[in-house]
């Protein structure tokens, strides 16, 4: 019998997982490690979120504080050199990074043999080989409402943002003024984010977003704004309820259970609906519907 | 134009807009709204095109304001009015057909009448919903109003009414004029159950 989606990914993300842990001591590119994994960049992060329970750059900035911590209890070394090895430019720096993980600074934890490391969730530690016994987490243990459905290509107009999700807002301001003046926002009127890159694998400054508006035929782009169809195909669709800067949780259930029903991510960006008026809408009553294209069944 | 000069009305008047789960007293000052009036059951297909017609005015106004510089504002939640052909009526007593409805949104006192008038031109000019020559500008000044969130489905209001009657009994107070509400929740996404909406009706010295 062929491997379920979910062995197949688990099998996949492991080999990145041992990759990961024997290249600590460089950067490594997120094309870097879907490759390694023959996961297309697009979904690789929210896949690997999904299966390990923790965001890939979490998980490597981790590994490489847990290895500095056995570095301080067994070893002299100077606190700046294993700062160096861990990713940090200054002792400052690693300090803080630490602290925030580990509770007390690297001198305490040096000198204090009681100070234990916390054991994470993901259950993947720096001095253990992962075994794929530790990816066996919590594939649907929570009921998620999600549908599958065909969606109808949608003409929009866009405005590109490039920079951290949280200052996406003089996007939306540009393009719904633009669109508002002429009378181009109505009942009808859809407000859509389309992803390309995920604020947990790529650097702020780099992440790609087009906040997107439906636009009837007699609408024409200008300078910024530009006119693109999007959607088109399969959707894995669920809705989030709550902050935006939350939608990341409810990407990795919605993955997680994609690859138990053995459905598989086509690569092209993840929409996302937004179906309030962020304004005048408190962050825990936003609802947001977050589609994920599909590649058609095998 | 930073954000801080942006105006929120509902952070403004944060008394006014006051959601207790026990009835309370409040004094609703004279205030400016896009108003359509209507007739028959909520959600019904010519309530969604005037509720729409409203929200396009609304957005219109806001968007042509804020292009050409002039003072920002955030556009407001739904409110409503609701009201009886026999002022004694209650809405047990009437099918929502009969219901006389005014839809609501809160918008600043700077927001000029041409405004109003250009946006309705600029979105008859491009075929839209014709209703929006039916919005209008409008003050309310409600003054001493009993008010409470109601939680939960609309058709339940009845509820939190009787709850909101009963506390102006025991403060000397009576209702009158009409039946007010805020919609905090958005019905096409929030499930009935986890609906929230301000419920208010102004009161008066109850009559010995």
């Amino acid at each position: 019998m062929k491997d379920s989606t979910e062995q197949v990914y688990k099998k996949r993300i492991l080999g990145v997982l041992i990759y990961i842990q024997q290249n600590l001591d460089r950067q490594m590119s997120l094309e870097e490690l879907s490759k390694k994994a023959h996961f297309s960049p697009y979904h690789f992060h929210r896949i690997f979120r999904a299966v390990v329970n923790e965001p890939l750059k979490e998980h490597i900035r981790r590994l490489r504080l847990e290895r500095a911590a056995t570095n301080l209890r067994h070893t002299d070394r100077p606190v700046i050199d294993i700062a160096f090895e861990a990713g940090y430019q200054t002792h400052e720096a690693f300090t803080r990074a630490f602290k925030t993980a580990m509770d007390c600074s690297p001198s305490e934890f040096r000198s204090n043999n009681d100070v234990r490391t916390q054991n994470h969730r993901s259950g993947i530690h720096y001095n253990r080989r992962p075994t794929i016994k530790d990816l066996n987490l919590i594939f649907g243990d929570k009921k998620m409402e999600m549908k599958i459905e065909d969606m109808e290509p949608a003409r929009v107009a866009s405005v590109r943002h490039v920079g951290p999700y949280n200052e996406v807002g003089a996007a939306w301001e540009k393009l719904c003024t633009f669109l508002g003046k002429e009378g181009n926002l109505g009942p009808n009127t859809r407000f859509i984010g389309i992803c390309y890159d995920d604020p947990e694998v790529t650097p702020p400054e780099k992440i790609r977003y087009d906040a997107s508006v439906t636009v009837d035929d007699d609408v024409t782009g200008e300078d910024d704004v530009v006119i693109q169809t999007i959607g088109g195909g399969q959707y894995a669709i669920t809705s989030h309820f709550g902050p935006y800067d939350q939608l990341g949780k409810t990407y990795a259930e919605l993955f997680r259970r994609l690859m138990k029903d053995n459905r598989e991510p086509r690569p092209e960006p993840c929409l996302e609906f937004y179906l309030n008026d962020p304004e005048s809408t408190e962050p825990e009553d936003l609802v947001t519907d977050i589609c994920v294209p599909l590649k058609p069944t095998r | 134009m930073s954000s801080a000069d942006k105006i929120d009305l509902f952070r403004l008047h944060k008394d006014q807009y006051a959601a207790s789960k026990k009835p309370q007293l409040i004094e609703a000052d004279r205030a400016k709204y896009l108003t359509i009036d209507g007739r028959g059951a909520p959600g019904s297909q010519t309530f969604s095109a005037k509720v729409g017609a409203l929200y396009s005015v609304a957005y219109t106004i806001k968007m042509t304001r804020k292009f050409s510089g002039g003072r920002d504002y955030t556009i407001c939640k739904l409110e409503a009015q609701y009201w009886f052909d026999n002022e004694s009526q209650s809405f047990a007593d009437i099918p929502p057909e009969q219901w006389n409805w005014k839809m609501m949104i809160r918008t600043p006192d700077f927001v000029e009448d041409d405004e109003l008038r250009s946006a309705v031109e600029k979105l008859l000019e491009k075929g839209k919903e014709p209703e929006v020559q039916n919005v209008r500008f409008e003050y309310l000044s409600e003054g001493q109003c009993v008010q409470m969130l109601h939680l939960g489905p609309y058709d339940s209001e009845h509820e939190t009414v009787f709850q909101m009657q009963a506390f102006a009994q025991q403060q000397g107070l009576q209702f009158y004029g009409r039946h007010h509400e805020i919609y905090l929740s958005d019905p096409r996404r929030v499930p009935p159950e986890r609906l929230k909406t301000i419920l208010r009706h102004p009161v008066k010295a109850a009559a010995h």
